[in-house]
């Protein structure tokens, strides 16, 4: 089959030409740089922003079109690889979940791109990081758009390749290289659970389109026999990878090596956010009852969702408590992502995808916001990071001190004034509704934990003296970096009044009744009604956070905590010593079948079959060098005779 | 005569006019050899594109008989199989010529050599008369150990060409015992594929017979692809051949092994296949697990792509041992993926070595810094490696999983697919240690290629990249052709999940010719 149908010129006939036209802008733009525009600055800028604001412009469109009504546009694939029972094509969904997600990806980028055109104005090569820019939304836009699960893990491979591409921008730096290797093969460790999922759904199936799938589990919940707990299971672990839960999340705090505008962009609104979004996408899979087969029966119960809440709560918990022990803006940043995505997981493991979309799309105009921030202030203060060396900032950087309270609050959910309260509100509701009040008591703590982080790295970094002369002259960057955040800052507030949760969730659950949601002159005040002791065991935790930190660190000249609690401390400092137990586990295990395969190949393979045989024909050949055989028929005596020998062994 | 006569022909009359200029001339030795292999690619290209697609038979086909009392018969003709093939055969040889910049002496017999190899190549590719197949192959390895032996690198290099010599010298003959028996026992009294196919469909051998003959040809033509356990000549050869010997041999002569077991041991010994595909399944774990392994202690760039070359040579053989439509379907595309692959990476590493002299990962760096070409080059090359998506490897490993998920244990899909995990690892160690970090001392002062030194990287790299991105327009070609070898391997239907069956049924008679 040749291909069908390729996107036309514009203006589009149909629809699906705007869609593909949001996929392919950033890729032509980035080829176009690679191949010849990136001689000019100028053009370099134009094009690659022209591109993500075209594509924002028309993911605004489709979401009017498509998003808000509950349309599904049908859209003709392209062919991409078709043999026997495997038909792969690469196809596009349009709908409630896809357009929303494409709005958040194509507005962060556009952002993102701009406030890059100040923060990677020195740099040499300005052009590349364009282009790389480029290539990551085209890949994370293929996520949002896949219609079935290996044009899906194509793009999740491709954003883990451009991912790697960013993170090790500066590649001649060793820890940035040594980054992006990580960040790279940490996911491919999640990918390999993710593909083993696929063949398993698609062997019991024969099919991997997501609308296949979800009518044949429809149809059928024991479709999938007694692999369903498993299937779920790896193709979580595709999530645990991408979205770095634990314990697959190391990779994602030494990501910050990268340039600061690429982890706002990767690190905190898109890829990262991939994990989750997949799991919404398939979310029919876990609906399934759960079974294992034969030899795991004993788990009996134990369903994927099960699974997922458990290590979403975890590694919301765990990312927490590192967070507040850290000293470098970006790091404790990154373990708040990683935090909040625990939260996204955990809500998704309470069969409440809805909310978990409802938080990935509040937390990625927040904390993209937050590390813009960040990187303002790295920018001002001339690559310092570590907030011990600023201080006073929110005098002398007013525009990025109150973006960045803003951020702040909705990331701590700040009551009515910030979008992460209504998220995360949902999230333990679904706890709630999901009978885990376990989860339910954890999640609550996490909003403690948060706070402290979060107020004590505001309250050193913007309040008090300048701690450095660096930070003594800092001063708000250029217009291209301040408008980002005062842009973002809009949602960040703003966005939990709109009725994302009801949106998502007829998204999700397209037949499922109404939820009770109440009237529109409630909505401020929604989560009070809706689950209250949620909302008001948030804020208690909220308030206690917020003194912990004002006692701990107002006027602080260094951090109390390790002369009080040495060993705790200590123990958070070294990131609760994950990396070192891979260093001490799963490394040097590798290495170690590594050493033992070179030094079978060396020794027994080559040194033995091959020298020793050679010797052996030597002394062979000595002994009929009276019937002046050459060497060569002598070998191949010797070879035919040893492969003869194989040859009747195996029939045995 | 059928234009796919031309392919051998081209490059023999081309080594015929390297010999025939003489020493005075010899700035034009190379040309003609660039002119020869550029002509190739153009018939190759045409023979691609006036594929008829849909096809299973033999298409483009000549037959002449030759010595009528033995039943040998100059019979050529092109399927899905081998079309794919052709086409990469001769941008890998294009290629090859051209940087060949390095050879400085004897240069007249290495290019006669060098041209020998590429008709032998393409000799075998076309051949439908297994003798001329095997013939033709074996005319393509004799230039192989004489180039090592001449123009190879390092100290080593004559107990080096004595190992390899050893190696395929042996796989050939027990390859050609293997036949001589397939000749000897059927009594067709032919090689001839066709004549030989309807003839065992009427009188089938003893299963016996088939599991030996089987036996022969998979070990035998295994070993010139690199088998395990009789891998260990491949990473050492190539470590020290000629830049063009390894892109010639790593990228196309190597899977002419594989290639002969399709067209002679699948589709005519069905008893034979399903006897030893169990043994074959677990042996490929062995290049794809072990030989990755291997791969992350190796201290040599060139010995690094040996080890992972061995292990993408797994993964066909593991489609191999599915017979299944997908999964052989997805070796064939592999075949094809690697031979591009295969040679960019030893022509990128024959220019690294030329520029630093040095191959030793622990004494290279920031080759991006220092050669921006070859370095981003070299980095696309392994990312390609570890297959990632994009690339014509991955369509091929992904298809090979999906092929062998129904049809093998799935800890033999899960080991196999631990062992791409085990490429990125190595792969992306190497890729640390080469072309990121500072730039180190040895690789300061090496020299980017110029742009028309671009092309024979470009002539590999950008196919790898169309084909990734489309692989249909090769799977569409591979598919008929590989269900009729299926069709003929497994008589008895595969538990597919899926009616695999359709595009069996759709495989209509080959076109007119």
């Amino acid at each position: 089959m040749e291909p069908t149908h390729l996107p036309t010129a514009f203006p589009p006939t149909n629809f699906q030409d705007l869609a593909w036209a949001i996929l392919m802008l950033p890729l032509v733009s980035a080829l176009a740089i690679t191949l010849g525009l990136r001689r000019s600055r100028v053009l370099t800028t134009t094009l690659s922003l022209t591109a993500v604001a075209v594509g924002f412009g028309l993911s605004v469109w489709l979401f009017f079109l498509f998003g808000i009504s509950g349309q599904h546009l049908a859209a003709t694939p392209l062919a991409w690889l078709s043999v026997g029972g495997l038909d792969v094509h690469l196809g596009l969904t349009v709908d409630s979940l896809s357009t929303l997600m494409l709005m958040v990806v194509t507005g962060v980028s556009f952002l993102v791109h701009l406030y890059s055109t100040g923060y990677m104005e020195d740099d040499p090569e300005y052009p590349r990081y364009f282009a790389s820019l480029g290539f990551f939304t085209f890949s994370m836009l293929g996520i949002v758009l896949s219609d079935n699960l290996v044009q899906t893990f194509i793009f999740w491979e491709l954003v883990g390749v451009s991912s790697y591409l960013l993170v090790g921008f500066w590649y001649d730096k060793p820890a940035a290289a040594d980054a992006a290797k990580k960040a790279f093969l940490t996911n491919r460790m999640g990918d390999f659970g993710f593909i083993l999922g696929i063949l398993l759904i698609w062997g019991a199936t024969g099919t991997v389109s997501f609308d296949a799938l979800a009518a044949k589990m429809g149809a059928d919940p024991a479709v999938l026999g007694s692999l369903s707990s498993l299937a779920g299971i790896l193709v979580f672990l595709g999530a645990v990878g991408k979205s770095a839960q634990l314990p697959l999340h190391v990779w994602l705090p030494d990501a910050m090596e990268g340039p600061t505008p690429v982890s706002a962009l990767i690190h905190a609104a898109t890829m990262v956010a991939a994990g989750v979004y997949m799991l919404c996408r398939v979310f029919f899979l876990f609906e399934l009852p759960a079974a294992w087969p034969g030899p795991l029966a004993f788990l009996g119960h134990l369903s994927a969702l099960d699974v997922i809440a458990w290590t979403g709560g975890l590694t919301s918990l765990f990312a927490g408590v590192i967070a507040i022990q850290q000293d470098d803006i970006k790091r404790i940043l990154a373990y708040s992502t990683l935090s909040q995505l625990g939260y996204m997981v955990m809500a998704v493991g309470c069969g409440g995808p809805d909310a978990a979309m409802f938080h990935l799309t509040t937390h990625a105009c927040f904390k993209a916001l937050l590390f813009l921030g960040a990187g303002s202030v790295i920018y001002a203060c001339h690559h310092e990071q570590n907030i011990w060396r600023m201080g006073g900032l929110a005098k002398r950087m007013p525009i990025t001190f109150w973006t960045f309270l803003i951020a702040t609050m909705a990331l701590c959910g700040l009551p009515v004034v910030s979008s992460g309260f209504y998220s995360k509100d949902a999230i333990f509701a679904a706890a709630l509704a999901a009978d885990r009040p376990v989860l339910f008591v954890l999640g609550i703590l996490v909003v403690g934990l948060t706070t402290l982080y979060m107020s004590r790295l505001v309250i050193i970094a913007f309040l008090g003296s300048a701690r450095s002369d660096a930070a003594s002259h800092a001063a708000d960057p250029g217009r291209n970096m301040t408008l980002p955040l005062i842009i973002l800052a809009v949602p960040s507030v703003g966005l939990g009044w709109l009725p994302l949760g009801a949106y998502f969730r007829h998204a999700i659950f397209p037949h499922a009744a109404e939820h009770g949601m109440s009237e529109a002159s409630d909505v401020f005040f929604e989560p009070f009604n809706h689950s209250p002791l949620g909302a008001f065991l948030g804020l208690g935790l909220l308030a206690f956070g917020l003194s912990v930190a004002y006692v701990a660190y107002w006027g602080a000249s260094a951090d109390p905590m390790p002369a009080r609690l040495p060993r705790l401390s200590r123990a958070l400092r070294n990131r609760l010593y994950a990396d070192e137990i891979y260093e001490a586990t799963v490394i040097p295990l590798h290495d170690g079948f590594a050493a033992l395969a070179g030094g079978f190949d060396r020794w027994v393979v080559q040194g033995f079959f091959v020298r020793g045989a050679s010797g052996a024909v030597d002394l062979f050949g000595r002994g009929l060098r009276l019937a002046q055989t050459g060497n060569l028929q002598t070998y191949a005596f010797l070879f035919v005779a040893g492969v003869a020998l194989v040859v009747l062994l195996a029939l045995k | 005569m059928s234009s796919l006569s031309l392919l051998p022909l081209l490059p023999f009359l081309g080594a015929l006019a390297v010999l025939l200029t003489p020493s005075a001339y010899r700035a034009a030795w190379r040309y003609i050899a660039i002119a020869a292999t550029g002509i190739t690619v153009l018939v190759a290209v045409s023979v691609f594109f006036g594929f008829q697609v849909g096809y299973g038979g033999y298409q483009m086909v000549a037959n002449h008989a030759w010595v009528p009392a033995i039943g040998l018969n100059y019979h050529v003709g092109v399927d899905g199989i081998s079309v794919g093939l052709l086409l990469v055969a001769s941008l890998v040889a294009f290629a090859a010529s051209w940087v060949s910049e390095e050879i400085r002496d004897h240069e007249k017999l290495f290019y006669t050599l060098l041209l020998v190899m590429v008709g032998g190549v393409f000799g075998a590719l076309i051949s439908l008369d297994l003798f001329f197949l095997y013939f033709f192959n074996e005319l393509a390895l004799v230039p192989t150990f004489l180039m090592i032996g001449i123009w190879g690198r390092g100290p080593d290099k004559n107990a080096v060409a004595f190992q390899i010599t050893l190696y395929l010298s042996l796989g050939a003959l027990v390859a050609l015992v293997g036949l001589v028996c397939l000749y000897a026992l059927s009594g067709a009294n032919t090689l001839d594929v066709v004549t030989l196919t309807a003839w065992l469909k009427e009188h089938p051998l003893p299963e016996s017979s088939q599991t030996l003959i089987f036996g022969l040809l998979l070990f035998g033509f295994g070993t010139l692809v690199g088998l395990w356990p009789f891998h260990s000549w491949a990473p050492q050869g190539y470590g020290i051949a000629p830049t063009a010997t390894a892109m010639m041999h790593a990228g196309i002569l190597k899977k002419v092994g594989a290639f002969a077991l399709l067209r002679a041991a699948f589709p005519l010994l069905p008893a034979g296949v399903a006897q030893w595909t169990q043994v074959l399944a677990v042996l490929c774990l062995g290049n794809i697990v072990y030989c990755g392994w291997v791969a992350m202690r190796q201290r040599d760039l060139n010995l690094l792509f040996g080890n992972s070359s061995l292990a993408h040579m797994g993964f066909v053989f593991l489609g191999l041992a599915s017979v299944s439509l997908i999964g052989v379907t997805g070796a064939v595309l592999i075949m094809v993926a690697h031979a591009l692959l295969a040679a960019l990476e030893y022509a990128l590493s024959g220019h690294v070595y030329r520029q630093t002299g040095t191959l030793d990962l622990s004494r290279m760096g920031g080759l991006m810094r220092t050669m921006p070409f070859v370095g981003a080059a070299l980095v696309t090359a392994m990312l390609a490696g570890c297959g990632v998506p994009g690339f014509a490897s991955f369509a091929g490993e992904l298809t090979v999983m999906f092929g062998v998920w129904p049809e093998l244990p799935w800890y033999v899909v899960s080991a196999a697919w631990g062992g791409l995990a085990i490429g990125g690892v190595y792969m992306l160690r190497a890729i640390r240690q080469v072309a990121h970090g500072p730039a180190a001392e040895a690789t300061m002062s090496g020299a980017d290629v110029t742009w028309s030194g671009r092309v024979p990287f470009l002539v590999l790299l950008v196919p790898l990249i169309l084909f990734g991105v489309a692989p249909y327009s090769l799977v569409n070609r591979i598919r008929p052709s590989v269900a009729l070898v299926v069709q003929r391997a497994r008589p008895v239907p595969a538990t597919a999940p899926a009616p695999a069956t359709a595009a069996v049924a759709a495989v209509p008679a080959p076109p007119a010719h």
